[in-house]
């Protein structure tokens, strides 16, 4: 039993070391990788309108959704607008 | 369970809501495509809309729709009951205080120069005449109205009765003003919150009501500065100046949802002498008033039944259930 175990263990230490080692990037490659060019800033989210002054399609509401629902039915709220 | 449709119009938030079953959206659509539509021929700020037309014949006689007739005379009916508190003859007086252009448009660019000067006296709705018969009125020379609150109550409970033709339960909110038809089907009463006016995330009373109407006006919604001033859109009729009363929101529960934006209204503008007084001669109103101070009147008949406004929430079935 324990000459099987030392000589599986031993077969297996044979396997791994003769088995293919991962592959480095060589010189060259690393040569051609650029680093990606940082991307712009985004545009700052204008809600009062555009260039051509047309209205945004954003606007400023007083949302007043419900707040859940009970037996069934939104919970309504109630504040003025 | 209800089907809920909500999207934007008469800038604010529409909710429509209505039971579950077959047509309802259907029923949801006709609802919202008649509240948009609604919306355009009343807006004062759209210069194409009926109320625009009217606005600008000031002084001659100028025919108008059924609808808009129909508005105009519980205008009139409200602004002899209320003893001229209820009067959209105010505009003039709301541009000056820097209300000439919609709200979206004044927290981007702010109010306009011209706004705040010295202006003429301004015309009482009084002054109008309305000729029922050949579908006409007539508005005094300089005249202009806005029919703001009380043509959003007539779009909301029109829109109502349409929802309700195909879908019972069902309800209709715009900005919190809401009709309620029927009761829901899982559950005992409508549930409305209502919200505190220095925190609206924060709900300060629970009303449980059966089929109403609920409108609130306030003065912290829609507000702007002008020349160094902290302006809101309720005129005092009496002043031509924002009203400044002690109360900051005033949360009617009525039948109807015009005589609820009404009596929301007259009763913020006309202050604490109001609340007891003028409430009285509507029995049928129930009113929840938050003042500055941070007191909640109620009333007519609950009047020191409440706790003070912190801590907040807590349930109240009001009379309507």
């Amino acid at each position: 039993m324990a000459l099987t175990s030392v000589f599986s263990f031993l077969i297996g230490w044979a396997m791994l070391a003769h088995a293919p080692k991962p592959t480095q990037a060589s010189a060259a490659a690393q040569s051609a990788a650029r680093p990606l060019p940082t991307l712009a800033p985004l545009a700052p989210l204008d809600l009062s309108g555009n260039a051509n002054g047309a209205a945004s399609s954003f606007t400023h509401l007083d949302i007043q959704q419900p707040q859940g629902m009970f037996g069934g039915a939104p919970i309504f709220t109630t504040g003025g607008s | 369970m209800m089907r809920v449709l909500d999207f934007a119009a008469m800038n604010t938030a529409v909710i429509l809501a209505a039971e579950a079953r077959t047509g309802v959206d259907d029923a949801l659509a006709a609802a919202r495509s008649f509240i948009e539509g609604a919306e355009r021929r009343f807006s004062r700020f759209l210069p194409e809309s009926e109320l625009s037309a009217l606005n600008a014949s000031a002084g001659d006689w100028q025919d108008i729709s059924k609808d808009l007739l129909e508005i105009l005379l519980a205008c009139a009916a409200f602004h002899g009951e209320t003893d001229g508190l209820f009067d959209p003859a105010i505009l003039p007086a709301l541009k000056n205080a820097g209300y000439d252009k919609s709200m979206v448009e004044i927290r981007a660019t702010g109010v306009s120069p011209r706004s705040g000067v010295p202006q003429p006296p301004r015309s009482r709705f009084g002054e109008i005449k309305i000729d029922s018969t050949r579908q006409r009125v007539r508005l005094a020379p300089g005249m202009q109205i806005d029919l703001g609150g009380i043509a959003k109550g007539w779009i909301v409970e029109r829109a109502a009765r349409l929802l309700a033709e195909w879908s019972m339960p069902c309800a209709v909110s715009a900005g919190g003003d809401m009709v309620f038809r029927g009761y829901p089907t899982d559950g005992r009463a409508w549930r409305v919150n209502i919200e505190d006016p220095l925190d609206p995330e924060r709900a300060i009373l629970g009303l449980r009501l059966g089929p109403c109407a609920v409108a609130t006006s306030s003065v912290t919604k829609r507000t702007w500065v002008q020349a160094g001033h902290l302006r809101h859109h309720l005129i005092d009729p009496r002043t031509g100046e924002p009203a400044a009363g002690n109360g900051l929101s005033v949360t009617v529960v009525a039948d109807s949802l015009v005589t609820a934006e009404v009596y929301a209204k007259a009763l913020l503008i006309g202050g604490q002498q109001e609340y007891s007084g003028r409430a009285s001669q509507r029995p049928d109103l129930s009113y929840y008033v938050v003042c500055s101070d941070g007191r909640i009147t109620t009333g007519p008949a609950e009047i020191e039944q409440l706790p003070s406004l912190d801590p907040i929430h807590f349930e109240y079935a009001a009379p309507h259930v």
